[in-house]
C-alpha cells in the first residue's frame, strides 16, 4: 500500500475496526469487525507478497472468525460475563485508544528506518493492530475477547513481518497458528458446557 | 528414509491416529511407548547419513527433508538429544498408568513431542518459535478439561506464549542486520531487548512467570509436569542456537551476566514462594521455575563449560519432574486435596506415591546423594570464582525448596503418629483401589525406577555425565 489517499483510507478503516473490536459488546459486530480487519490486513500485505500468498492470510483469518462465530452461535447464553476488573466505559476505552495512537505515532515513523522494505502505511497499520490487540488482551478477562485480542495482535504483527519475510513456510505456519488460536478459543468458550469424557 | 520422517512425522501421525481411537484399553499406550522406545534406540545406535548393510539389504537415514521451500534437518549431532527426548517421552507415556491423566494425553503428547523436535530441526531455525507455539496450543485442551471452568492460568499461559512469537521472529530478522553491520550498536541493543523479551515470555521468567503456579494448581499435575519439562528444555536449546550462530551474542559478557542474574533470581524467588505455599501442585510449578533458573545459571557460565553444565543439569531435572508429576497425579486420583494436610491424610493408602514425592522434592532441591547434587556442585564450584553472589542466592533458594520436603515429611509423620479417634463421625465412601497401592505392581515398579534413577545418578554420576560432551556437540561454535 503506497502512501496517499487509498492508504490513508485503509488506515482509518483499520483503526475503526480495531476500535469496534475493543468497544462493541455484541459478539456479532465484533466478529464482523474482525473479518473486515483481516481483509484490510490483506490489502496491507499485498504490496509485499504475491496475491496468492497474501490470500492465505485472508482465508485463514476469515476461517478463524467463522470458527469463533459458529461456536458463539451454538452457545445458548453467555458462557462467561466480563468480570470487569478494569473500567470498560466508552470514555475510558476512547482515551485508551488515543493513548495507543500516541505511542504508534511515535514508533511508526521510525520503523521504516529499521526495515527499508516496510512502507510507512504498513508500519502504521501493523502497529495500530498490535497496540489495540494488546489493549484488548490487557483489559478483558473474558475468554472470547482475549482470543479476539490475540488474533488482532497477530494480524498486526503479520503486516509488519510480511514486509521483511516472504517465506511460504512462514505463511503456512502463521495461518495454522491463527486457526489453532481460534480452535482453542472455541474449545475454551464451550468447555463449561461440554460433557466431560471418561 | 529421512530422519525428519522418522522422528517428526512418524510419532506425529501416530498421535493424530490415536485421537480417533475410541476403545478404553491400553493399546495406544503399548504402541506409543514401543514406538518411542524404538526411536530412542535408533537415535542412540544408528548413525545418520551412513549406508548400513544388514544381510542382503542396505539402508540409509538421510539427514534432511524439504518442506514448503524450507528444510527440516536432523544430523548425527542431534542424535543424543533425540535419544534423550524420546527416552523421556517413553517414561511420560508409561507414567500414565499410575498418574491417570486424560485419555487424550497419549496422542497429544506424541503430537507435541513431534512438534518440539520439528522446532529443533527447522531451517531457518527462527521458525522454531512458531512450531513451539503450535505445540503449546495442542496442549491447551488437556490443561483445561471439558466440563470445568477455564482457569485464569490457562488463558494467561496462552497469551504469554503467543506474545513470545513476534518478539523471537523479529529478533531473527534484526539479527541478520547485525550480521551485515556488526558495529551498529543500536541494532545490537534492539535485537538484545527483543530476544530477552521473547524468551522471558516463552520460558515464563520473572515477571512473566505468574501462569506457572496458577496452571500447576488448576490443571492435572501430570500434564503440567509434561509441559513444564518439555517447553523450557526445547526453548532453552532453541535459545542456545542463537548463541551458537551469532558471534556477538556468544562473545558478549553482558548477556551472560544478565542470564546469571535472571537465573539466580528465579531460583531464589521460586524457593521463597514455595516455602510459603501449601498446595503441592504449585510446588511442581516452582520446581520447574527453579530448574529453568539453574539452566540459565549454567548457560551464564559462558562458552563450552556453560553448555556442558546445562546438559548435565537436564537429566536429573527431567527425572525429578517426571517422578514429582507422576506421584502427584497418583495422589490426585485418590484425593483431590493436594495440600500438605490432604496428602498426609492419604499416607496409609498411598505410601509409595508419597515416598516418590519426597524423593523427587529432595532430589530437585539438590540434596547430597540424589540426582541433582553432582551437576549442581560442579556449577557452584565454577560460580564461586565467577559470581559468588549468584551461587549464594541459588543455595538459599535450594535450601528453601528442601524445606518443602521437610514440611511434607513432618506433616506425614504427625498424621501417622496421631492417636485415632474412637468415634466415627460419618461413613465415607472409599474408592475401590484406595487401599491397594501397596499391592499395586505398577506403583512398586515406578518407585523402584525412581529410586534407581535418583540414587544411581547421585552415586555414579560420572557414568551419566560422560555423555554430556555428546549433547554439547550440537553447538559446534559454542562447544568447539
Amino acid at each position: 500500500m503506497d502512501t496517499g489517499l487509498p492508504g490513508l483510507i485503509v488506515l482509518v478503516l483499520i483503526l475503526a475496526c480495531a476500535a469496534a473490536l475493543l468497544m462493541n459488546r455484541d459478539w456479532r459486530w465484533v466478529l464482523g469487525a474482525l473479518g473486515l480487519q483481516y481483509f484490510l490486513a490483506f490489502l496491507m500485505i499485498t504490496p509485499s507478497w504475491p496475491l496468492e500468498l497474501a490470500s492465505v492470510k485472508l482465508v485463514a483469518g476469515w476461517m478463524a472468525a467463522a470458527l469463533l462465530g459458529l461456536t458463539r452461535l451454538n452457545l445458548v447464553e453467555e458462557p462467561q460475563s466480563d468480570t470487569r476488573r478494569l473500567p470498560t466505559s466508552p470514555p475510558f476505552l476512547i482515551l485508551s485508544t488515543f493513548l495507543v495512537l500516541l505511542v504508534v505515532s511515535g514508533a511508526a515513523p521510525a520503523l521504516p528506518d529499521w526495515a527499508r522494505q516496510m512502507s510507512i502505511d504498513q508500519a502504521w497499520g501493523g502497529l495500530i493492530l498490535v497496540g489495540m490487540g494488546l489493549l484488548q488482551v490487557g483489559l478483558s478477562s473474558s475468554n472470547f475477547r482475549s482470543i479476539v485480542g490475540l488474533l488482532c495482535l497477530l494480524s498486526g504483527f503479520e503486516i509488519l513481518y510480511a514486509s521483511v519475510e516472504a517465506s511460504l513456510l512462514v505463511a503456512a505456519l502463521l495461518g495454522v497458528l491463527n486457526l489453532s488460536i481460534a480452535l482453542v478459543g472455541s474449545y475454551l468458550l464451550q468447555t463449561v458446557t461440554v460433557e466431560p469424557r471418561q | 528414509m529421512s530422519s525428519p520422517i522418522l522422528w517428526i512425522f512418524l510419532p506425529g501421525l501416530l498421535g493424530v491416529g490415536f485421537l480417533f481411537y475410541r476403545p478404553k484399553d491400553r493399546f495406544p499406550l503399548v504402541v506409543a511407548a514401543s514406538v518411542c522406545l524404538f526411536l530412542t534406540w535408533v537415535a542412540w545406535q544408528i548413525p545418520i547419513d551412513v549406508v548400513l548393510n544388514v544381510g542382503p539389504f542396505s539402508f540409509e537415514i538421510f539427514p534432511s527433508l524439504s518442506f514448503f521451500g524450507r528444510s527440516f534437518t536432523l544430523t548425527n549431532a542431534e542424535r543424543p538429544l533425540l535419544s534423550f527426548i524420546y527416552l523421556f517421552e517413553t517414561l511420560w507415556l508409561l507414567g500414565t498408568v499410575i498418574a491417570k491423566p486424560a485419555r487424550l494425553f497419549i496422542s497429544v503428547s506424541l503430537i507435541c513431542v513431534s512438534l518440539f523436535v520439528a522446532a529443533l530441526s527447522v531451517e531457518p531455525f527462527l521458525y522454531a518459535a512458531l512450531l513451539i507455539a503450535l505445540a503449546v496450543l495442542v496442549l491447551v485442551p488437556l490443561l483445561s478439561p471439558a466440563g470445568k471452568p477455564v482457569g485464569r492460568g490457562v488463558l494467561r499461559f496462552l497469551i504469554f506464549q503467543i506474545f513470545a512469537v513476534p518478539f523471537i521472529l523479529f529478533t531473527g530478522w534484526i539479527l541478520t542486520g547485525v550480521e551485515a553491520s556488526p558495529g551498529d550498536l543500536n541494532l545490537i541493543l534492539r535485537s538484545g531487548l527483543f530476544l530477552l523479551l521473547g524468551f522471558t515470555f516463552l520460558l515464563g521468567l520473572f515477571p512473566f512467570h505468574s501462569w506457572i503456579p496458577m496452571l500447576a494448581r488448576d490443571s492435572h499435575p501430570y500434564i503440567v509436569g509434561f509441559l513444564l519439562f518439555f517447553l523450557p528444555t526445547i526453548s532453552t536449546v532453541f535459545a542456545l542456537g542463537f548463541f551458537d550462530r551469532y558471534a556477538w551474542l556468544r562473545d558478549s559478557q553482558f548477556v551472560y551476566q544478565i542470564m546469571t542474574l535472571i537465573g539466580s533470581l528465579s531460583i531464589l524467588l521460586s524457593g521463597i514462594w514455595v516455602l510459603v505455599d501449601r498446595h503441592l501442585g504449585r510446588v511442581l510449578g516452582y520446581a520447574a521455575m527453579m530448574g529453568i533458573g539453574y539452566s540459565l545459571l549454567g548457560i551464564g557460565l559462558s562458552g563450552g563449560q556453560g553448555v556442558q553444565i546445562f546438559f548435565a543439569l537436564l537429566l536429573p531435572q527431567a527425572l525429578g519432574l517426571w517422578v514429582l508429576s507422576a506421584s502427584l497425579g497418583s495422589l490426585l486420583d485418590k484425593d483431590p486435596n493436594l495440600t500438605f494436610e490432604g496428602v498426609a491424610a492419604t499416607f496409609t493408602s498411598s505410601p509409595l506415591s508419597i515416598a516418590g514425592l519426597l524423593l523427587s522434592v529432595f532430589s530437585l532441591a539438590g540434596i547430597p546423594l540424589l540426582a541433582s547434587f553432582p551437576p549442581r556442585i560442579a556449577l557452584f564450584n565454577i560460580l564461586a570464582t565467577q559470581a559468588s553472589w549468584a551461587a549464594m542466592l541459588a543455595i538459599v533458594g535450594s535450601l528453601a525448596f528442601a524445606m518443602v520436603g521437610v514440611k511434607l515429611a513432618l506433616a506425614v509423620l504427625q498424621r501417622s503418629t496421631r492417636p485415632r479417634s474412637e468415634w466415627v463421625e460419618e461413613a465415607q465412601p472409599v474408592k475401590a483401589d484406595a487401599q491397594s497401592e501397596i499391592k499395586d505392581l505398577y506403583s512398586w515398579a515406578f518407585l523402584i525406577i525412581a529410586c534407581i534413577g535418583f540414587v544411581g545418578f547421585g552415586l555414579f554420576s560420572r557414568l551419566f555425565l560422560a555423555s554430556v560432551p555428546g549433547f554439547a556437540s550440537m553447538f559446534p561454535l559454542l562447544f568447539p
